[in-house]
Formats: C-alpha cells, structure tokens, sequence
C-alpha cells in the first residue's frame, strides 16, 4: 500500500538574527496510510505546528523529504502546493481560522471559492459540509454569533468541503471546553472515517492520543515515542 | 524612565514609527513650502508694486534751498541709489493757431527733465519726432486738444500773466508719469487728485527759464472739469504751487524687505533719517511707500489661494497621519498590553504612548520640513532670496503647527486604541456603525448651505472698488469662498454616502469582483464589504487628494488661458519683433524660418481724425489670420472672415472703432479723411471708406483706433516702414531663434515676457509653482493613503490572510485580491475626486471671475493634464499593490497562526 505520507530525515530549523538557530523539526521519519489516524502529542514549542505546516506543504524542509499524495512537496512550486492544499487537503486550526468578515457560508466556502469552483455549484457541496457538521440551520449567521464550538465545526465544515484526502488538525480542542473539545474530536473521527482521508492531528492532550490509531510524542523536534 | 521607554517604543517599531512619520513629513513639507509661497509672493508684491514705480521718492525742494546742497544729503544716503531733477511749472491755458484756426486748452504742466531721466525711469518717451533744446515734446492729450504736430508753436498762458511761446518738437508718452505730474502733498493725493492731462516735456534749462518768469509764491490755476472723454479732473487743487523743483530719488531696492509690511517700515524709516537731516531744505514724498499701502488686499489675494490651493492639501496630509496611526494600531496595542503586564499603570501607559507620537510626529515634522524648504527654494528660490529673514519665523511656526496638528490628530486615535485593547482589537468583528457625518446627514446639509450661501452673496466673491488713489483695484470677499469650501466637502461626503451604500447592499461587489479579478477579487469584495468603515476613509482621503488637484487644475488652465489671451491681444500674437531702426515688409521674409509658422508686417502710427489722435492699425489682411487668432466677437455686425475681406478686396476700406463710429456717426460707406505722417513726419491726408466696426483688434488700445489695408496706407503716404513683425511660433524656443535670425537691430517679445509683464497685482502671484506644489502632494498622499489602507487592511488582518494562504490561496490570489481592494477605492476615490474637483474649479472660478480681464466664457479644462494625474494615481495606486503583495507574501503564516 502506497503511504499517504512519508517522511524521510526531515529536519526543520530557523534562524533569527543574532539568536542561534533554533531546530524545530529534527530527523523525523513518518510514514501515515491511507485512511489512518495519527495523532502526536507534545507541549508547546516542541514542534508540532512546524511538522503539520511541513506536511501541509506551507513550509519546507531544510533537510530530508516529505512527500504527501505522492507529492515530494519541496519539489513543488508554490501555486502547485497551494492547489494541493485547496484541492486534496483539509486542514483545522486551533484559533478556528475564520474570516469574520464572511458568513458561515461564505467561510465554508472559501475553499472552492479560491478553487474558482462556479457560484452556482458551491451550494450543494457547503451545504453538505454543513450537514455533516450540524451547523445547516446557521449558514447565513455571522462568526461572531456562533459560540466557540460551532466556530470550531463550521472550521471543520470547511476542511471537509472539499472532500479532501488528509485531513490536517492543529490542537482542533484547544480553544474549547472539554465537553466542546471531545464533540470536536469525534466530529473530526467520523468525518475522516466517512471520507476515507487520513488524520493527523498534533495535540497536547493524550486523551485525543488515545483515539488514534497510532500515537507519537514530539519533544524538542524530535519524534521521540510511538504510543500504543 | 518612562522616556527610555518612549525611544524604545519609536526605535522597536520601526514600521510603525516611518508610517506614522511620514504622514507628518509630508504635512510639514506641505506646510513648510506653502508657508514660503506665502513669503515668497509678498516679495513678489513688493518688487511688482515698486518695479512699475518710475522714481521711489520726490524730494520737493523749499523755495529758498540749494538744489546741490539738497543732492548732497540725499547722495549721502546709504539707501539713496540715484537721484533725478525735475520741474514742473504749471500753466493756465496752451494754445495754438494751426492752419488758420486757433484753439486754446485749459490747465496744464510743462516738465522739465535732463537727458538721462527717460532712461532711469522710463517716463516721456518720444513716439513721435524728437526732443530738442528749446523746445517742447507734447503728450498726445495736448496734441490732440490742439491739434498741433511738431513745427507747430505753442503759446503758454502762465499764472502770474507772463506768457511764452515754444516750438513743438515731438509727441511724448505721459503713460505711468502719473505720479510725478500730479500733486504731491498728502491731502491733494488723498482726496483722489487726478494728474494733468495737458503735458509738455523740455529741458531742465528751458523749464526753469519758464519758471523764473513766474513771480515767487504763485498758485496754479485750479483745473477746469474738462470735457468727457479727454479724461480731465474734476477735483479742485488749491494752494498747488505754480513751480515745483524736486530731487526725484530712487533707492537701491537690493537693501528692501521683501514682506511688503516689512519694505514698508524700511521705507519709514530711511524718510525719517533724511528727513532729520535735511529738515527745512525739502519735504521728502515716499512714493515706494504709497504704493506699498494697497498691496494689503493683494496679500488677503495671497492669503486666499494660499487657503484654497494650499490649507485643503495640509487638512489631507494631517488625515494620512491620523491614516498611518491606524496602520500601527495593533503595535501600540501590543505595547500597551506588555507595559501594563510590566506593572506600568494606565497613565504610565498612556505618557509612553503620547510621548512616542509626539517623538515622531517632532521627526516627522523636521524631516518634512527639510523637504518643505528644498522645495520651496526649487520652486520660489529668487522671490526668497529677496525676502530675506522674513522666512525664518514662518517657517518655524509652520514645522511646530504641524508638529502639533499630528499630536493632537494622533491623540485622538490613541484614546481609541488605548480605551479597551481587548474589544478594539475586534472591532472588526462587530457590526460597523455608520459614521456620526452620516447619521446626522452632514452632508446634505452643507451642500444646501453651499446653495445658500452662494445665493445670499450673488455668486461672486471679488468686486472692483477704487482705492485711496483713485486707481480701481479688487476686492475679495472671504465670505464668498464659503460655499466652495462647504461644496467640497458636502459633495465629497454625499459621494461617498452614495458609493458606501452601493458597496454595502446596491451591488453584488464579490460577484463584480471575481469576474474582474478571479477568486481573490471574490475574496477582496467580502473584506471590502466588512471593512466599509476603514474603505470608506481610504476613499474619502483618496478623494478629497483627487478633487484637490481636478480643481487646482482648472483653475490654473483657465488663470493661464486668460493670461494668454490677454497677452496675445496686448502682444498681437505669440511673437512681436520689433526694429529699432526703420524696417519694411520684407522683414516678414527674414522673420520667416525655425520656430516661426507664420509671419506678417504691422504698422501702429499715430494719426489724426479731424483734431483727435488715434492708433492706425495697418494690416496684411491676407496673413493676418494665420498669425493671430481672430474671433467674430472682435467685430461688430460681421465675421471675422468678412471684415478681413473687406480690407483685402477693398484697399481704402476702413474699420473703425464703436467709439469713433459713434463720435463721428459713421456707417458703413462713408468717407473718412484721416491724417496720417509719412516717412518725414508731414501729416498727408488719405481718404478712406468705412467698411465697418472693430471692437477688439489684436495690439489695439482699449479706446478708439482704426484698421486698414497696410499695402494702401503705405502707398498713399509714401511710408513703407513697418512698426512690427507679427509672428506664430511653432517651437518653444521660437523667441531666442527669430531673435537670432533677425538680428541685433530687432527687439523680440513672446507671450511669456508680455504675460508676465501684464499680470497686474492680482495676478501677479505666481500660481504655477504653488500648483506643482499641490499636485505634487495630492499625488503622494493619494497613493500613500491607499497604500496605508492597504498595509493598514494587512496588519488588522494579517491572521485572516495567513489562514487563507494555509487553505491554498496562492499568491495570485493574494496580488489579485489586493489589486481588487485598490481598483475599489481608487476607483470610487477618483470618481468622487473629479466630480467635487471639477465642481470646486467651476465653483472657484465663478467666485474670482473678476479677476479675469477678458473674463472666461467658458473654464479651460486641461484634460490631458487631468489624464496625467490620472495616469500618475494609477501609477501609484499599482506601485501600492505591489509593496501590499509583497508584505502578504513576507507574512509567515504559522506564526501568524498562532498569533493571539
């Protein structure tokens, strides 16, 4: 089986002026499958962020390769990397990663709206999102009518609207109460389940972990534990 | 220690302190160099209102003083360039006997000057025969009173009974010797004495020969009123001596401030010194001074261009810095916040934040300034070099101004930042309010007191008056430029209102969008949408920038075609070559050449109907027309076209003046006798027929004159001399090439000497730079303004444009988006902008159309400098979205993520 995911010696490191370099994503191999769960686990600044925003394709490695749909995303130029996000990949943020100059609609549909996907198709495939989501009767409320975790589900919609094939998580509970947070996660569960895409999710709660079904610990860049 | 903090806080945030700066910079420049226009144009006044004076001052020399003792301590002045004799005897009655009639005028002067006077003042020059010993030149007044020309012999009736007889040599022109013919005390100049009409010029000797036959002590005769139309006085003049000896004197104008104000208290005080020490030898009359006191309305002139080219332009640029505080706002938030989380208190907070505006604004303001005065210097440098230290206190008054206006502009902006971080920062999140101007509809109600103002004043704000000296000059009333001000800023906002609710429910702006620009347009119109307060002050600064220019541009085309016209009517056309020795019609083939498209022969001699002097305007019918545009208006009862014909088809036809046709009750057809000299200076007789009536002509005085066929007055007077060669240029540079082509023995004048030297005190500020000046600046703060919107727009949502990058926007999208966000409000900014620009010019020109002399029919509307404008905004508008896409793709998208 080919893996959705593979990642070979990555290593990811910044570098500010007069500040040593800091390596934030050292020498990780991963490999995720199609249709898997994979959650990594680690406090903050461990480099969690930097390794999902390496398999999203918004940054690139310094070192080794990441390849993602059978992609090799350093070899990608830009636009190419942009259309493989708005196209084949949905992604969830921890502060929701809303506009809140758009309607619910609206924001769910920004994925096919950036895709150049016709006005008169989009209503079906949002609509769907939505329902998937349970936020149908709110496509026309404005963000900031919505309460934390209808915010998170409407980000969810979004990931799903395009019927992506790795659904990308960052903290998705983060911002939200545990019972909000556990709602989120199961939402996000069935969804990539009911879609066929694979999950990586980075948290820093272990109970997320222990939903997975495979789990790693991330500590100071490094992908350290593979959990049960 | 909260001063280290503020340093920390300018130096921290180096965005944030170069936006907010330059907003400063660019009023204080603004300020700085309008300020020297200021300074500039009153030393433009001064050396205008003194250049046009022949002589600075009239020493009037006691009765029983040493003229060479008097020439000594004036000599002795420092101030004291030259001084001049002169006398001036008065006379009761001139008379004459000329082919067997005679005839008898009333009051008059003879003056007395020596050789040089005419060159050092530019008064009495002979247009006629010459000035010999012995003898007088007559000014055409008395020529024609008497109807004498040069042979002839006057008789002057002087007061005291004696009598004297002198041959006429010439005829001078009295034009600008006003001041020294007329009488010279304070009382008669106040109760608006007019000179005399009557006018002999000789030689100092023979002048003071005439005088010393006038018993000491005798009063002139006062003028009797005399007839209309010879321009006599009216006004009694008692107690003016018969004779009157003076030093005329002329100071050296290098040492005079250029502030009118100030040349006027040097002028004071260089009388008081000579006085001092010549008291009892002569009573000195300041003339400079005099003519320095009406110059007070042509500095309220000065004044309001400067409020309305200029003050608008300083309220804009005060308006970007308040727009560049808003740029920064989230970094003084943050700041704020971590101060507070050290422990700072609310008002230790807020010390820091104020003192870091005022620190900047201080920055912003002297490198402004620094710019304001390069600028100055470029555009005014020679009028500010005459101004001297008069530049130093306005200057500095206009950097700290400045200074202050941003504080107190960023102040208010501060107190919204500061006044609860938290909920500010998701302004944007709640549902915009409309605007205060809105809500209480602002904007119709200054449009309908526009309209009302402009009805309760009659539509016009400059209404000719007389001043102290009898001489008309304008007014200008403030208040009439009321409604202009209330018009630009009604229409501006009433635009906007229009636009605003078109771009937030009358028009699908997403949809429009995405078919303009693809799907980052479709994105751009839903920010647009959201962000209608914060577009809608991007517009309104955009805006207001447009409409500063539109208006400054109409106005100065129509002020420039005006000139122009005047210019061409006074010149002739755009060239005048004029010979110094005599000349005839083939000049026009040595004239023809580079930069010449068109050339014809003129000829302007003095001649006489019946009695009266007038201008002969003898033309080549066929030419003309190609040299110098004639409009229908010019004529009475025909075309253009046809009067012409009617010179060139019928070489005795005649074109009168309405004046003459009037007099002499002349109609078309009639014969006319007219006097006309020939190439000695003997009148002959040649008859014409009136072919119809000229109002205007080309070169032609105000009054009466004639125009005829040039080819037959040469040939029936003998006289192929041509006073001038009329030509069109084809180059700019056509002056200096005819000039080169013709030779030394040819004067060369262009529209550009003949503008400059007609602009009367009005007119006289040089608008030109001024207008550079404007556009100048409303071209950069236009594109600095939507350039802060945009960057502005990045800041406040640099998460939400980091989200969009993470989902897949790509950067065509985010360069496509951005461009949408500037075409909207460059779009909506321009059309607001021409629209009040064009309203204001008309506006504008409607106030101050007495200015204009012929008034504008119609305003000049310099549509290409408009494109240019245009084109520019465009320009900066796309440099803009160039530096906005840049800075999208500088955002590092996780950690704007992650951003809180």
């Amino acid at each position: 089986m080919t893996p959705l995911i593979e990642c070979r010696s990555v290593s990811r490191r910044f570098t500010t002026p007069g500040a040593a370099p800091v390596l934030a994503v050292s020498n990780v191999d991963l490999i995720v499958g199609p249709g898997e769960f994979v959650a990594i686990e680690g406090p903050s600044g461990s480099g969690k962020t930097t390794l999902l925003g390496l398999l999203a394709g918004i940054d690139r490695p310094d070192e080794g390769t990441v390849s993602v749909l059978g992609h090799d995303v350093a070899r990608l130029t830009e636009p190419e990397r942009c259309a493989l996000r708005r196209r084949r990949i949905g992604i969830v943020f921890q502060s929701f990663g809303l506009l809140a100059a758009l309607s619910v609609f609206d924001n769910v549909a920004l994925p096919l709206t950036l895709d150049g996907v016709d006005p008169v198709d989009r209503p079906l495939r949002v609509r769907a999102a939505l329902d998937e989501v349970g936020l149908s009767a709110r496509e026309t409320s404005r963000i900031d009518e919505l309460s934390g975790g209808e915010r998170q589900r409407v980000g969810v919609a979004r990931a799903l609207v395009n019927d992506p094939r790795l659904l990308l998580a960052d903290e998705p509970t983060g911002s939200l109460d545990e019972a909000n947070g556990a709602a989120v996660l199961d939402l996000l569960v069935d969804a990539s389940r009911s879609h066929g895409a694979t999950l990586v999710l980075v948290t820093h709660d272990p109970a997320s972990v222990a939903r997975a079904d495979r789990g790693y610990r991330m500590r100071d860049g490094r992908l350290t534990t593979e959990v049960a | 220690m909260l001063a280290r903090h503020i340093v920390h806080l300018v130096l921290r945030e180096p965005r944030r302190t170069i936006a907010g700066a330059t907003g400063v910079a660019i009023g204080a420049a603004l300020l700085v160099s309008v300020v020297l226009f200021g300074v500039a144009s009153g030393a433009t006044l001064t050396g205008r209102a003194l250049r046009d004076l022949p002589v600075d001052g009239q020493a009037v020399l006691a009765a029983t003083a040493d003229p060479a003792t008097a020439d000594q301590l004036l000599a002795a002045d420092p101030a004291v360039r030259r001084t001049l004799p002169f006398t001036l005897v008065h006379f009761d009655t001139a008379s004459a006997v000329t082919a067997g009639a005679a005839t008898q005028t009333s009051t008059g002067v003879v003056v007395g000057i020596d050789a040089q006077y005419t060159a050092e003042t530019g008064l009495f020059a002979t247009s006629s025969g010459t000035r010999a010993p012995g003898q007088v030149a007559v000014g055409r007044d008395l020529a024609t009173n008497l109807g004498i020309t040069p042979g002839d012999t006057v008789t002057f009736a002087l007061p005291g009974g004696g009598t004297t007889d002198l041959q006429v040599s010439g005829i001078v022109d009295i034009s600008g010797a006003d001041l020294v013919l007329g009488p010279t005390d304070a009382a008669h100049r106040a109760a608006g004495a007019n000179p005399p009409t009557n006018v002999a010029v000789t030689d100092l000797a023979t002048a003071n020969r005439v005088a010393s036959s006038i018993p000491a002590g005798t009063i002139a005769m006062p003028p009797t009123p005399a007839p209309t139309g010879t321009g006599g006085s009216s006004v009694a003049v008692s107690d003016e001596p018969a004779v009157r000896h003076e030093l005329q004197v002329q100071y050296d104008h290098a040492q005079l401030p250029g502030n009118p104000l100030d040349a006027q208290h040097w002028l004071d005080a260089v009388r008081r010194r000579i006085e001092r020490v010549a008291a009892g030898t002569f009573t000195l009359v300041d003339d400079a001074a005099a003519s320095l006191e009406p110059i007070a309305t042509d500095l309220a002139w000065g004044q309001i261009l400067f409020v309305f080219l200029a003050l608008p332009g300083v309220g804009i640029a005060l308006a970007l810095s308040r727009f560049a505080a808003e740029s920064s706002a989230d970094a003084t938030r943050r700041h704020a916040a971590l101060l507070r989380a050290r422990g700072a208190t609310s008002r230790e907070s807020w010390i820091v934040s104020i003192g870091a505006v005022g620190l900047t604004s201080l920055l912003g303001a002297s490198a402004g300034a620094l710019v304001g005065f390069g600028l100055g210097y470029v555009a005014f440098g020679a009028e500010l070099q005459a101004a001297g230290t008069s530049v130093v206190l306005p200057t500095i008054a206009a950097i700290v101004a400045s200074a202050l206006l941003a504080v107190i502009a960023a102040i208010s902006q501060l107190r919204q930042q500061l006044g609860g971080e938290v909920a500010e920062s998701r302004m944007e999140l709640r549902r915009a309010h409309e605007p205060l101007w809105q809500r209480l509809y602002l904007d119709i109600v200054a449009l309908i007191a526009a309209a009302a103002v402009w009805w309760a004043i009659g539509g016009t704000g400059v209404h000719p008056v007389l001043n102290a000296e009898g001489n008309p000059t304008v007014t200008l009333a403030v208040t009439s430029f009321l409604p202009t001000l209330l018009l630009w800023t009604g229409g501006t906002l009433f635009l906007l209102r229009i636009v605003s609710a078109l771009i937030a429910r009358g028009m699908s702006l997403p949809s429009l969008l995405r078919r303009l620009f693809g799907p980052g347009g479709e994105v751009a119109g839903h920010a647009i949408r959201s962000r209608i307060a914060a577009t809608s002050r991007a517009i309104v600064l955009l805006g207001l920038a447009v409409s500063l220019a539109a208006s400054v541009l109409i106005f100065s085309a129509t002020y420039a075609q005006q000139q122009r016209v005047d210019a061409e009517l006074t010149l002739g056309a755009d060239l005048r070559a004029t010979p110094t020795a005599p000349a005839d019609a083939t000049a026009v083939n040595a004239a023809m050449g580079p930069g010449v498209a068109a050339a014809t022969s003129f000829v302007d001699r003095v001649v006489y109907v019946g009695s009266e002097a007038q201008d002969l305007l003898a033309i080549d019918p066929a030419t003309l027309p190609s040299v110098t545009p004639l409009a229908d208006s010019f004529f009475q009862g025909a075309t253009a076209a046809a009067s012409l014909n009617a010179l060139q088809s019928q070489p005795d036809a005649i074109l009168v003046s309405a004046e003459t046709a009037h007099d002499y009750s002349l109609v078309a057809g009639d014969r006319v006798r007219i006097r006309i000299p020939d190439a000695t200076g003997t009148l002959r007789d040649v008859d014409f027929r009136m072919a119809g009536v000229a109002l205007e002509f080309p070169t032609a005085p105000k009054d009466a004159f004639l125009v005829a066929n040039l080819d037959y007055v040469a040939s029936s007077t003998a006289n192929p001399a041509i006073s001038y060669v009329l030509a069109r240029q084809s180059t700019p540079d056509a002056r200096s090439l005819l000039s080169d082509r013709l030779g030394p023995g040819w004067t060369v004048a262009d529209i550009t000497t003949t503008s400059a030297r007609l602009a009367n005190s009005v007119t006289s500020v040089d608008i030109g730079a001024l207008v550079a000046l404007d556009l100048g600046f409303a071209l950069l703060i236009a594109t600095i303004g939507t350039g802060l919107f945009l960057l502005a727009g990045l800041s406040e949502r640099r998460r939400e444009l980091a989200t969009l990058r993470a989902i897949g926007a790509s950067p065509q999208h985010m360069r496509a988006a951005v461009a949408a966000e500037a075409t909207v409000v460059g779009l909506a900014g321009a059309i607001i902008g021409f629209l009040t620009g064009g309203a204001l010019g008309l506006a504008l020109l409607a106030v101050l159309a007495g200015i204009f002399d012929p008034p504008a029919d119609l305003p000049a509307i310099p549509w290409i400098a408009l494109a240019g404008f245009l084109a520019a905004i465009v320009a900066g508008l796309a440099l803009a979205v160039v530096v906005g896409a840049s800075a999208i793709a500088r955002i590092g998208v996780l950690a704007a993520l992650r951003e809180r």
